[in-house]
């Protein structure tokens, strides 16, 4: 079953995630996404957590990262600070409905590549900048990392213990923020465009799309003028509300409690009569003043549970609890397995890695539901059927091209990232553990 | 007046809460026209702090605000076979429909998709939901933590040696809402072309499983389970406090970083060392590494540096409070904060686009609406019920 967006065609000049995933769930849903790297400036997610921590051979198609944010998509390489190579980039665009990417406003500016100039090469084309702060204004050409957009959208700020200092997310989350809401922009100019033939230009601020996501915070201060103070895992309201420790080594599990019904079903799952009919828990108002105890007295109590036991227990009677998945529960979750999340794609041979399994998108349309996952693209695997398909070079114009640098196959450079060995990375406490029969258990869970 | 990118499309919102809102916001804020269908109380996020003032009051809630501007609000009680029979008449002249009630919900009120689609065969329905509209957890309750633990950003949030944290509110509601957006238009997008409709199944759980790196691929690539990082990660992104506050002084990417440049900007001679300057060094070597950096950021000025850093090309970040964000010079050239004038709450400034488009802006034409401001609108004038009747649909409850 073909996707929606079968027949728009995407050219992508995008690296690590903000563009890349979002160009990547377009993809899925049957855009044809070609994706454009060069080889003298190596993208790092090619580099790095590279399969079975192996960086020997061509390491640049192995990164897992790079498979992850970039499925279903064509790869050509070109070298862009060469006129011809720029040339070529150009033509594609002229045959294109979108051109996304997400350099600062200084490299799409030195290359000739801002809207104005790409409308002139296809008048209805829709152009997508995806930066930390926006392609104008004073901090345009600042060049951000997650890190920094969710700190500047007033996000991590927020975040944090109870009367600890700010914390965020150790993954580059606003990427992936701006990433959901580039994705959107591109459909709305698509609808756009279907009805009037015209393109635009979108500038997706990764800081404007994460502030919009925190209206607690920001027009509480607006109409308010207040601050409030970092709340943990607590909630404004209600409780409990938290993770609490269970039996093993750093398993957890959350709880949200809504209603008295609820907190009296807690209190029966966990045989805890005395807290029933304790006067400081009796309703929401008085559990949520005397929070600090309740969450002193939880913990003791759940701690003898399993987290999955517990968190079956507690939902048969109606209460909000989920365990708090690590990366292999949430691999062989039940219950995400069942809906088919993960979707098991095929490398490429030259690469040595087995088929495996990829989260694949948050939304399952009954109709025209995604293409069937194919890996991200080996360094230039596309480069000749791009050039001759699209652009009518032929076999002796291709060769001429790599003869001259524009296109290649691998690296000028190739230097991988070497990680520590798995037992070094555990003793410094950056993985919790590792298992070494994990290619038999992902097989086994996920054939293929 | 521009046009508007959505323009057209006809959207029957039966959501509460946040991620439903938050997608028919997304919807609306582009163009579309987005009807709002409130139980005869009112979406339940009208009860919802922050209040104006600290006043507990149905048109005070300023997330309510934030999350329905461009809507219409009708209020329709579809426990009552005459409010289903109004939504249907509703259904026919929609393209979409959003909702985000417990999966068994619509079933039970007749309101399935296979019921909707016989009223019309190009409508696209789409369901919100904790866990989806299918799979053995399906019926089972969250909120936005628990969907933070299933959808495993929350084991790798927060201190190593502690409880696992979630992010502050309601990210998981968010992502979910954004998701919904988009996925109705790609399926507003293949209608459009073939007159189909179809239903679209979001899930919270996935929502926040389908933004992760490397978690799941951690073990798929090496059979190792991440865990939340040591202070001292070798990611130098991390947060370092400063003296008036914190920031997140990464100076680079990969092998891309130069690091002598590093070194002379920090003026800090003992980096100049094989221990620090490549990817594989500092990553042996980062326990020592952070703590270089605490030691010199903790006696620097956060925005000090992260201007100085940017001429450098480096990519520090700050760390910056509500206040600060709502005086960030750049949001201010962009004009990201709106005045928005509202009946009951007044001209508030409220967060504007999430992103701008040239041709088509983003536009808040309209505050949220009041409860039940649009029934004469649409009860009286779209569906031609006379004013006795709507007098009769109020005494017997049905709005």
């Amino acid at each position: 079953m073909p996707g929606p967006l079968e027949g728009v065609r995407i050219i992508e000049m995008g690296q690590l995630i903000a563009i890349p995933f979002a160009m990547k769930m377009l993809a899925d849903m049957g855009a044809q996404v070609i994706r454009l790297e060069s080889t003298g400036r190596l993208e790092s997610y090619r580099a790095d957590s590279v399969y079975q921590n192996d960086v020997s051979g061509e390491f640049w198609n192995k990164g897992a990262n790079f498979y992850e944010q970039n499925r279903n998509k064509l790869g050509v390489t070109l070298d862009l600070s060469k006129p011809e190579g720029l040339q070529i980039l150009k033509d594609l665009v002229s045959v294109a409905d979108v051109f996304s990417e997400n350099f600062t406003p200084r490299v799409i500016k030195n290359f000739g590549l801002e809207y104005e100039d790409l409308k002139k090469i296809k008048p209805d084309i829709i152009m997508v900048s995806s930066t930390g702060y926006g392609f104008y204004g004073p901090w345009a050409n600042f060049g951000a990392t997650g890190p920094a957009t969710e700190g500047a959208a007033g996000l991590a700020y927020q975040t944090g213990y109870l009367g600890g200092e700010p914390v965020m997310a150790e993954i580059p989350y606003t990427d992936y923020t701006s990433g959901e809401h580039t994705v959107f922009a591109v459909m709305t100019a698509l609808m756009h465009r279907l009805r009037t033939g015209e393109g635009q230009f979108v500038d997706i601020s990764q800081t404007q799309a994460t502030s919009s996501t925190i209206p607690e915070i920001l027009m509480d201060f607006s109409a308010n003028g207040r601050t409030g103070p970092r709340m943990g895992n607590q909630d404004s309201v209600m409780s409990p509300q938290g993770c609490y420790p269970c039996r093993g080594d750093d398993r957890w599990l959350t709880m949200a409690v809504a209603t008295d019904e609820e907190w009296q079903a807690v209190c029966r799952v966990l045989g805890q009569d005395g807290w029933a009919s304790d006067s400081r828990f009796e309703d929401s108002l008085s559990r949520w003043q005397n929070r600090d105890e309740l969450d002193a007295l939880i913990g003791p109590v759940t701690s003898s549970w399993d987290a999955h036991e517990l968190m079956h227990a507690l939902q048969k009677e109606g209460v909000a609890a989920g365990a708090v998945l690590d990366s292999k529960d949430l691999l062989f979750d039940p219950h995400l397995v069942e809906r088919d999340f993960y979707e098991v794609v095929s490398h490429q041979d030259s690469t040595g890695i087995p088929p495996l399994p990829y989260a694949s998108r948050p939304w399952k349309l009954s109709k025209t539901p995604a293409v069937k996952g194919k890996a991200a693209p080996l360094m230039g695997e596309h480069n000749s059927l791009i050039l001759s398909e699209l652009l009518g070079k032929t076999t002796g114009d291709v060769a001429a091209l790599e003869e001259a640098g524009i296109i290649g196959y691998g690296p000028s450079d190739p230097r991988p990232v070497r990680r520590p060995s798995l037992d070094e990375q555990v003793r410094q406490g950056r993985m919790q553990r590792y298992e070494t029969d994990f290619e038999e258990q992902v097989r086994r869970a996920f054939p293929g | 007046m521009p046009d508007r990118a959505l323009e057209g499309v006809k959207v029957l919102d039966l959501t509460h809460h946040i991620s439903g809102p938050y997608c028919t916001k997304l919807l609306a804020d582009f163009g579309a026209e987005v009807l709002k269908i409130e139980r005869p109380g009112g979406d339940p996020t009208r009860r919802m702090a922050p209040f104006l003032n600290d006043e507990v009051d149905p048109e005070k809630s300023l997330v309510f605000a934030y999350l329905n501007t461009n809507k219409q609000s009708v209020t329709l009680n579809l426990k009552s076979a005459k409010g289903i029979q109004v939504l249907k008449s509703l259904v026919e002249q929609s393209d979409v429909l959003v909702e985000n009630f417990a999966p068994r919900v619509m079933a039970s009120l007749g309101l399935d998709f296979e019921a909707l689609q016989q009223i019309n065969p190009s409508l696209v329905m789409t369901s919100i939901s904790n866990f989806g509209q299918t799979g053995p957890y399906r019926d089972y309750k969250a909120a936005d933590i628990v969907e933070y633990a299933m959808g495993g950003l929350m084991y790798i949030s927060g201190a190593y040696d502690r409880e696992p944290l979630k992010h502050a509110f309601n990210q998981a509601q968010f992502k979910a809402g954004t998701d919904a957006a988009s996925a109705t238009l790609m399926a507003m997008y293949h209608q459009r072309l073939t007159g189909e409709g179809q239903q679209v199944d979001v899930s919270i759980q996935e929502a926040v499983a389908t933004g992760l790196r490397d978690v799941v691929n951690n073990f798929t690539y090496t059979g190792a389970v991440r865990r939340r990082q040591p202070n001292h990660s070798g990611d130098l992104s991390r947060i370092r406090a400063s003296a008036d506050g914190h920031l997140t002084p990464n100076p680079g990417i990969g092998a891309g970083l130069n690091w002598d440049v590093l070194v002379e900007f920090m003026e800090l001679p003992e980096l100049a060392d094989d221990k620090f300057n490549t990817p594989s060094a500092r990553l042996a070597n980062a326990e020592e590494l952070g703590q270089i950096f605490d030691d010199y950021f903790i006696n620097q000025n956060k925005y000090e540096r992260f201007y100085a850093a940017h001429e450098k090309r480096f990519i520090f970040g700050v760390i910056q409070s509500p206040e600060e964000v709502m005086a960030d010079p750049q949001f201010e050239a962009r004009n990201y904060f709106v005045d928005i004038d509202h009946p009951v709450l007044g001209t508030l400034k409220y967060p504007g686009a999430p992103f701008e488009m040239s041709g088509t802006p983003w536009d808040a034409r309209n505050p949220a609406p009041t409860l039940g401001q649009h029934n004469v609108k649409i009860f009286g004038q779209r569906l031609g019920h006379t004013p006795e009747q709507l007098v009769q649909f109020r005494a017997t409850q049905i709005i």
